[in-house]
């Protein structure tokens, strides 16, 4: 507990720090507004996005997407790596396509996925799942590989269904390595949502940001930066907390 | 109880065949307590598991005299291979819980096993918060759950300490008189062998079959006083020399 207060201080010190700089650029040193608008008039332009409703409904869509995709990408990652793992044969079918898929650089692919699925929300779930499913399913399949012999000679002596297994046995003993996965899938759904909607679409903080640049609005550009870096954090602690709820059997051991 | 007939054993793998078990047969009886000790890659494991249906034999039968129980054996392995994200409490009950016992029934059960292996307030610990000794009482709980009438153990305390493992081995006497139960005790321990066992069955060096069985006449219960007796430590004697001679 003691760790986890210190390593918050300090994460609290280095925001300080960093908005402390931002403030003395943007002020004593006088950059110019247009390129480095001050922290009070970007905080400023936010409460009045918020005031007359703009600001709420594109946080929410941006963050439905993000959920939506992760949700959809883990699913799926988890689901095809069970499959490799069970079914002897079907690895080394599909290792080399896969392989394929998971180099190939999913962002440039983003128009190919609009012009496939369209202008509107399919396309956005689309490449964000694409985005999540390969770290999902590596660290899924690597979990599911690392489990114990013993354990699957313990099932063989119950006679676990198969049912029984996957719940009992391998998914929460494969689930420190899904853990890893969605980890960084998550960071890459960010990513892969605010990169839709910067290429589509009117609503959104990607949206918010093009629409900013465009209309050489630097404040509300900043926000929409300062906003998704903050859905960034707490996707990151929320994660982080639901590991440690779930997974504590697997940290190291207790004195 | 137990019927091994010319079991045969041979590992197929790319550098050629490697002879595990060569056909012999044994013969165990309901409620006898039988160690198996041999030279390390004798194969004792090898038999153990096979007997436990985790490996075919290739060539052989083996037949459990328990009627057509779905499972007959509780296994207990070398280091106690319990689920790391199950509690004490919910190790042992994970035999009961996947056979579809109610949590009524299963709850009564596993109190019972705590109590006779010696876990009390340690129910809701996790694995990994328990000494190696304790997780292998948790382990011997859980292959006792759903009342097998045999019990199968591949060097049970073989990653414990001396002292542990002789605390260990007087707990699994009183158990195995408590409840009757016919086990089979692979070890590497020529003391444990002797101190345990109603017979003591010695395995050749790889390829491996039994070599000889040996009877034990020590009086039951097993106690301090087996240990000091003078029976006890002929036979220990004798063993050690079979293996010394094997191994030479």
């Amino acid at each position: 507990m003691n760790g986890r207060l210190r390593a918050s201080l300090e994460y609290a010190a280095a925001l300080l720090l960093l908005a402390f700089a931002w403030w003395y650029a943007s002020g004593p040193m006088a950059m110019p507004h247009y390129l480095l608008p001050s922290p009070q008039s970007v905080v400023a332009t936010l409460w009045d996005l918020l005031q007359d409703g703009q600001l709420l409904p594109h946080v929410a869509f941006t963050v439905k997407n993000i959920v939506l995709g992760l949700v959809i990408g883990a699913v799926l990652g988890v689901a095809l790596a069970y499959l490799l793992f069970k079914i002897s044969g079907l690895a080394e079918v599909l290792e080399g396509p896969l392989v394929v898929l998971q180099t190939a650089p999913k962002i440039a692919l983003a128009p190919l996925i609009i012009i496939w699925f369209g202008l509107g929300l399919t396309a956005k779930i689309v490449l964000i799942v694409s985005l999540v499913f390969f770290p999902v399913f590596a660290g899924a399949l690597a979990g599911l590989r690392a489990i114990d012999s013993r354990l699957h000679d313990l099932a063989d002596l119950l006679h676990l269904s198969p049912l029984q297994r996957l719940v009992n046995i391998d998914l929460p003993a494969s689930l420190p390595g899904i853990f890893v996965g969605v980890k960084i899938g998550a960071i890459q759904a960010l990513v892969g949502a605010i990169l839709a909607e910067w290429m589509s679409g009117a609503q959104g903080l990607g949206y918010m940001m093009t629409f900013a640049t465009a209309t050489y609005k630097t404040p509300m550009l900043f926000g929409a930066v300062l906003l998704t870096a903050l859905i960034g954090m707490a996707m990151h602690a929320v994660l982080n907390e639901t590991e440690a709820r779930f997974l504590s059997w697997n940290t190291p051991d207790e004195p | 109880m137990i019927t091994v007939q010319q079991i045969a054993k041979t590992f197929g793998g790319k550098e050629g065949t490697v002879v595990a078990l060569e056909p012999f047969s044994l013969e165990i009886a309901e409620g006898e307590l039988v160690s198996i000790i041999g030279p390390s890659g004798c194969g004792k494991s090898t038999l153990l598991r096979i007997i436990a249906g985790l490996e075919e034999p290739t060539s052989g039968n083996i037949a459990l005299g328990t009627a057509d129980l779905k499972r007959p054996v509780g296994f207990v392995f070398q280091d106690a291979v319990l689920l790391p994200w199950k509690t004490v409490a919910e190790n042992i009950r994970f035999p009961l819980d996947t056979s579809g016992v109610p949590r009524s029934q299963s709850d009564e059960k596993v109190r019972e096993l705590i109590k006779l292996i010696g876990l009390e307030g340690f129910e809701n610990a996790l694995p990994r918060q328990l000494s190696g000794g304790m997780k292998q009482r948790a382990a011997i709980a859980r292959a006792l759950a759903d009342d097998p009438p045999i019990l199968l153990m591949d060097e049970p305390f073989s990653a414990v300490d001396l002292l542990t493992r002789e605390t260990l081995n007087d707990e699994l006497s009183r158990i195995w008189q408590q409840t009757g139960k016919t086990i089979l005790l692979v070890t590497h321990s020529v003391d444990e062998a002797a101190y345990l066992g109603t017979k003591v069955m010695v395995m050749s060096p790889r390829p491996g079959r039994l070599k000889k069985t040996i009877e034990v006449d020590l009086p039951l219960p097993r106690d301090e006083h087996t240990r000091r007796s003078a029976e006890y430590l002929d036979l220990v004697s004798e063993l050690r020399n079979m293996m010394r001679e094997m191994t030479a």
